[in-house]
């Protein structure tokens, strides 16, 4: 009996994977999406009480991925002064460093008026966890402060929740008055123009904030995680980009270009010779944007891009380079995407290096989140 | 001892590993024996640098003889830092230079000639290569031993490997060489990499391509259960491929290249895109191809069909001209190399 469970489990999120990957489907036919959702409702609650989570209301609502999918069309970008709607202090947080995606399962009675009592209730955990004996590379001395802030107006719609961003200060033993306490580790929730239809759909007591960033430590990463799972029953997962997403940032990136100089547009391939070749191919930004634009012109909307117009620009940067090397770009995976805006890669790290597309960038992750989920 | 003898050393001890550098030390002579025996190291580093500070210090060791330690560590273990090749040209055939000695006084009197300060080392070793050590002083400044630049020549041979050159001394070192060489002047060649001995390979042919004679007892040898009813459908392609492979980039080990930049200025041409095509300035673009081994990445990606045959002559290029960074123009109908280098 258990073993039937898993299986069923194990077809479930199968399912899931293989639906995330087709996004080329026009999004009418898909009746492989349905069907499973639809056997395995009653079975997914099932099988979480056979693995021995706690059951919630999640197990009883209807298959949430029936209407979640991969777009086809999004949004062309219009890279916008995020000054206007958000402290520039808290954007140059967001633009310091290097993120660690994850995604997270909605928050069962998270508040945004609590967020002190989180910081000392984290502070307290993490404490615990290292007098248990916890592996954390800090001196045993150090004592830790968490903080945890809203970062108001990055919310593009209603039904998105504000983004929570934390802070771990670490205070040396010896610190003198006055020294500025360290930060040694950062994440921040968030939701961007999450699925409006999926949102509403949640029970009430549940919080959407599925993208996790975070930069820092792993034993103080697993740490905070842990906190959230035993306060909020979540669960936490990695978020990879695969090609298409990059893809997508690619072309959304060069699109904004006349608008704001990108400077470049870096892909980098990974072929799977003995021993691994890299492939970058550094773009000057004009000529990519005229070999964009030239794919726009057959397409007469202004505002919003499709799949198909980023698989030719794609293509068409694939043919020029096998015209001159012969070698087939596409045996290999896209791993990383950078221009002057930031860079991605595939393994679920993302850097904004300025403050101005990071809005657009984050819905493309939240969807990505969204979809990744298994709930 | 001064400050700068110390700091000297203190980065030797550092830069360089235990195990390598008492072999050094012993090479160094130096040192006595009896000082060698007392050197613990099994210590700690600092602990090792304090120890040795103290014995150069009973010995009156000078910053240049420390630099020798250096020296010798780098001769020993030339593949650290990236070293980039250059020629010499219109070298008059009669003249040139095959005696160390000869060479070592033209080159040490030319570059103290155009620059005052400067410390310069030079050794000669068993396989005929001149190794130069060169730290840079400035007219107010003593030498700076902390970023010296090591050049590597060939007496019989127009060849030259740099490591550690900047900018600033590039035409005052081509200078002292062309003179001491008594050629003409010195070119890039636009190879570079971290492997010594493999960028001396390639750039002068002594790496061998061997052709081979059949590949047919290759693959059915490394069939493991030969059944006469089984038929590989690929047969013929997968050892045309491996034909391919083996003709451009051979059998024998292979050199050991990291990167090769080509910087493309050729025009878009494909389908689809006729507005981009009918443009005529070039699609700019720069690719660079980078792994731990190069040569052999390509020669797999050709001999597993990531790369389809024939091999373009860019790839080709790498081993057949023994450069890799490229300006890619188009010629005529064709794409070709560009090669600002001189030709041979």
């Amino acid at each position: 009996m258990g073993r039937r469970v898993v299986q069923i489990h194990f077809l479930f999120l199968s399912a899931v994977v293989c639906y995330a990957m087709e996004e080329r489907d026009s999004a009418s036919a898909t009746p492989r999406g349905k069907a499973p959702s639809n056997q395995s409702r009653k079975s997914y609650g099932r099988s979480r009480r056979s693995l021995g989570v706690e059951l919630t209301n999640i197990g009883f609502t209807p298959g949430h991925l029936a209407g979640l999918r991969a777009p086809t069309s999004r949004e062309l970008p219009k890279p916008r002064n995020l000054t206007e709607h958000v402290n520039p202090e808290q954007i140059a947080l967001l633009v310091k460093n290097e993120w660690k995606l994850s995604y997270i399962t909605p928050l069962y009675q998270f508040r945004h008026t609590q967020l002190k009592t989180y910081s000392k209730q984290l502070s307290a955990f993490i404490a615990a966890e290292k007098q248990q004996g916890l592996a954390v590379e800090i001196e045993a001395d150090t004592s830790f402060r968490v903080t945890f802030s809203a970062v108001l107006g990055l919310a593009e719609t209603e039904d998105d929740a504000e983004t929570v961003f934390i802070q771990i200060h670490s205070r040396p033993p010896f610190a003198v008055e006055g020294d500025a306490p360290k930060v040694i580790w950062s994440g921040w929730l968030t939701c961007i123009n999450g699925n409006p239809e999926y949102l509403r759909s949640l029970p009430s007591g549940f919080v959407c904030l599925p993208l996790f960033c975070t930069s820092g430590s792993e034993s103080l990463t697993s740490v905070v995680k842990l906190w959230f799972e035993k306060t909020f029953d979540c669960n936490f997962g990695t978020l990879s980009l695969n090609s298409t997403c990059l893809q997508w940032l690619a072309s959304m990136w060069t699109g904004c270009h006349p608008a704001f100089n990108i400077r470049y547009l870096k892909l980098v391939w990974n072929l799977p010779a003995q021993p691994p070749l890299d492939i970058s191919y550094t773009i000057h930004p004009q000529d990519a944007w005229d070999l964009w634009n030239s794919i726009r012109e057959q397409d007469s909307a202004a505002d919003t891009i499709s799949i198909n117009e980023v698989e030719s620009f794609m293509k068409g940067l694939e043919a020029h380079f096998f015209r001159h090397f012969r070698i087939y770009l596409s045996a290999g995976t896209l791993t990383k995407v950078s221009t002057t805006f930031g860079s991605a890669h595939c393994d679920g790290k993302i850097k904004f290096t300025s403050g101005d597309s990071i809005k657009h960038v984050l819905m493309l992750l939240t969807e990505y989140a969204l979809l990744k989920m298994p709930i | 001892m001064e400050d700068l003898a110390k700091e000297v050393l203190t980065r030797i001890v550092r830069k360089i590993p235990v195990v390598k550098l008492r072999q050094v030390l012993g090479r160094w002579e130096r040192l006595s024996e009896r000082q060698l025996r007392s050197l613990d190291f099994t210590q700690p580093k600092w602990a090792l640098c304090e120890n040795l500070l103290s014995l150069c210090e009973e010995n009156n060791i000078t910053v240049k003889q420390l630099a020798e330690i250096e020296m010798l560590y780098r001769t020993e273990y030339p593949d650290q830092g990236i070293w980039h090749v250059f020629q010499f040209v219109d070298t008059p055939e009669e003249t040139q230079c095959s005696d160390f000695m000869h060479f070592r006084d033209l080159f040490k009197a030319n570059l103290k000639s155009l620059i005052n300060h400067v410390s310069i080392q030079m050794k000669k070793l068993e396989d005929e290569s001149v190794w130069i050590r060169i730290a840079w002083g400035e007219n107010f400044r003593r030498p700076n031993h902390l970023k010296p630049t090591y050049v590597v020549h060939h007496l019989q041979t127009p060849y030259v490997f740099v490591s550690g050159l900047t900018n600033k001394h590039k035409p005052l070192l081509f200078q002292a060489l062309a003179l001491s060489a008594q050629c003409g002047s010195v070119k890039d060649v636009n190879l570079s990499g971290r492997c010594l001995s493999a960028l001396r390979d390639l750039s002068m042919r002594q790496y061998k391509q061997v052709f081979p004679i059949s590949h047919q007892e290759c693959l059915q040898e490394r069939d493991p259960l030969p059944n006469p009813n089984i038929e590989n459908e690929h047969i013929k392609l997968t050892e045309y491929k491996q034909q391919v492979a083996s003709e451009v980039f051979g059998d024998a080990v292979l050199p050991k290249l990291e990167t090769a930049v080509y910087k493309l200025e050729t025009k878009y041409r494909e389908h689809g895109n006729e507005n981009l095509v009918k443009k005529d300035e070039p699609f700019r673009g720069v690719v660079k191809f980078s792994s731990s081994n190069l040569l052999e990445s390509l020669k797999y990606c050709v001999s597993s069909g990531m790369a389809s045959a024939p091999v373009t002559p860019l790839l080709s290029s790498i081993t057949q001209k023994g450069r890799n960074y490229f300006v890619i123009k188009d010629k005529g109908s064709g794409l070709i190399p560009n090669t600002p280098g001189p030709k041979f």
